[in-house]
């Protein structure tokens, strides 16, 4: 079970339900340490007075907040505690609103709330979950954690209550703010046919169908690289052109994904557009045939590389 | 403040092509949410100077400049792979310049603990017909597409959705690095809850039901930090309150009665309050 982060309750009306705060992800990524090349040593990061030139301990460390004329101000824990008027350790619920009113741009990190093992806590944490889940809604609560006060959306998953903090709306942009304008009508019989290719491309989502790739890829190199063996590095890639005719594009698509499904339409999306990233995860079988097809002279001999380049070259 | 970066043009993150089918729509990346949270300066207490982070090697205890510094994985303890930077990156180079659509499923299906960074994806010049033919085609179906897209150093999984006429991606999660509510051991009462005390849940749930704003809600702490850095610039001496009371009676039942009955006579709920008072 992961450590809880913080402890507090969560507050709803006149009742207190104890609560503990876990992270409800862990981290898989894959880690590097930084070494001292010639002895391979770690390096440490060490926290060094500008003044003394010397290591500051830990407990000798303050937060300072510097000024537009770049004065420093230091703040003490206990004046940064004056900005938390109720110096609360609840969670506060102040409304409940429909999950779908959310825009998951809001949304940052999801944590659970467990409840402590006493029975009034357990007792009123399932009353809350199960209303929750029955009204299919959600709780916006404030809570301060560290030196921060997050908004937060309170709700269910599974037996549990989970929190995710959000940003507040001066936080995140519009598509206007980027410069995202003046997106023009589209054609009826464009979208018609786009419509019937992302329906045939439909699936019920299941997030156990995708694995992350990047992760085994990155350790098989790092295992190559202690084998002392030798790790290609791919060319850094170009963006592919806009296709010159959208309507013929999306036709091809779907008469494709009718004959030959999901894995022939991926391929010849590789192989016409002349994409190496693409043609690269492709099996070798299926390039050696594409490039007979192409009456690219090609052996079974050849490497993966060669045939990819043989198939962009053409 | 350094309000000012706001209001300077958005610059793309990243440019590439959204492809689905033999279809590729040229875009641009840009950033969705950035965080406002305030950054404190690590200080000395004893001396109030600015702190600084040292690189020291643990065998030398010297400092060591940034360009002898190289990425290590350890394999076990104290054993390194050493990786070159064009090393580590190779996996998101072998990605391209895509974000290439595997599948579209239907956007109730996701579970929003997946989502992870917002990002909104504007189209290139050119791609204007294409970008919105892809945008319509999902605002009709209410499909969100799922494909996989490196950003900078890591391959990432997105969701590509419609909103407010633009499309937009957000990185996933990948299912392992969600726990499960299996995982944490809930402790389960020992008594079912009641349909009185789910009746008078409910009821205090409801009084509290409101339609969702972000703009109710205001990020008052922040607001509050800078009072307070404004106050001790000034030489004001700075008094921190004293906690507040919970409620420390566990009968469930009455402490419910009484929410409810409190909810009642307040009629405006406290997010809209402020709402007002601030714009007044």
């Amino acid at each position: 079970m992961p450590r809880p982060i913080w402890s507090g309750s969560l507050s709803f009306g006149l009742v207190n339900v104890p609560v503990k705060l876990m992270s409800a992800t862990r981290d898989l990524g894959v880690h590097f340490n930084q070494l001292h090349e010639k002895d391979k040593s770690r390096i440490e990061v060490r926290r060094v007075c500008t003044q003394e030139g010397e290591e500051v301990p830990w407990e000798e460390v303050g937060r300072g907040y510097e000024l537009d004329s770049g004065e420093i101000v230091m703040l003490t824990d206990e004046e940064l505690d004056a900005a938390d008027p109720k110096k609360t350790r609840t969670i506060d619920i102040e409304a409940f609103v429909d999950l779908e009113e959310i825009d998951p741009i809001f949304y940052d990190h999801p944590y659970y709330l467990v409840p402590d093992s006493n029975e009034a806590a357990v007792r009123a944490y399932h009353l809350l979950r199960t209303v929750m889940e029955r009204s299919g809604q959600v709780a916006i609560a404030r809570f301060v954690l560290r030196t921060k006060e997050y908004l937060v959306a309170v709700r269910t998953r599974g037996d549990a209550i989970t929190l995710t903090t959000m940003l507040f709306h001066d936080e995140v942009r519009s598509p206007d703010d980027v410069g995202i304008d003046g997106v023009p009508k589209p054609k009826k019989k464009e979208v018609d046919q786009a419509v019937t290719l992302v329906k045939a491309l439909q699936r019920d989502f299941d997030p156990a169908n995708y694995d992350d790739e990047h992760r085994k890829r990155l350790l098989a190199l790092v295992d190559k690289k202690r084998k002392g063996q030798e790790i290609e590095i791919p060319e850094e890639p170009e963006a592919p052109k806009a296709v010159p005719d959208l309507m013929a594009a999306l036709e091809a698509s779907i008469q494709r994904m009718k004959s030959g499904g999901r894995e022939a339409l991926e391929a010849d999306a590789a192989v016409e557009q002349k994409d190496p990233a693409a043609l690269k995860r492709l099996p070798k079988k299926d390039l050696l045939a594409r490039a007979k097809e192409a009456d690219i002279e090609a052996t079974s001999k050849m490497t993966k590389d060669e045939l990819v380049e043989a198939l962009t070259a053409s | 403040m350094r309000e000012n970066q706001e209001f300077m043009a958005a610059r793309s993150l990243w440019n590439g092509a959204i492809r689905f089918g033999l279809v590729n729509v040229p875009i641009k990346v840009y950033g969705a949410a950035s965080s406002k949270q305030i950054r404190f300066r690590e200080m000395h207490i004893t001396d109030a100077a600015p702190l600084e982070h040292r690189r020291v090697c643990a065998k030398e205890d010297k400092e060591v400049p940034y360009d002898e510094v190289v990425r290590g994985y350890e394999t076990s303890p104290g054993r390194y792979v050493v990786m070159t930077k064009d090393e580590i990156q190779a996996p998101a180079r072998e990605r391209g310049k895509t974000i290439d659509l595997e599948d579209f499923v239907p956007a109730d299906q996701i579970d929003p603990i997946y989502f992870d960074t917002p990002y909104w994806l504007g189209p290139q010049q050119d791609a204007d017909e294409a970008y919105s033919v892809l945008l319509a085609a999902l605002e009709k179906t209410g499909l969100v597409g799922i494909g996989r897209f490196a950003l900078r150093t890591r391959e990432q999984l997105v969701a590509l959705y419609p909103v407010d006429g633009a499309l937009r991606i957000s990185t996933m999660r990948f299912h392992d690095e969600v726990v499960d509510d299996d995982d944490l051991d809930l402790p389960q009462p020992s008594k079912k809850v009641t349909d009185r005390e789910a009746k008078m849940a409910d009821a205090l749930v409801s009084s509290l039901q409101t339609e969702f704003d972000p703009s109710d809600y205001d990020d008052t702490y922040r607001e509050r930090v800078l009072e307070v850095v404004e106050a001790k610039a000034q030489g004001k001496q700075i008094v921190a309150p004293a906690a507040a009371e919970d409620s420390t009676s566990t009968d469930l039942m009455a402490l419910l009665e009484q929410s409810v009955s409190g909810a009642r006579k307040q009629k405006k709920p406290k997010a809209k309050a402020r709402k007002t008072k601030a714009k007044a």
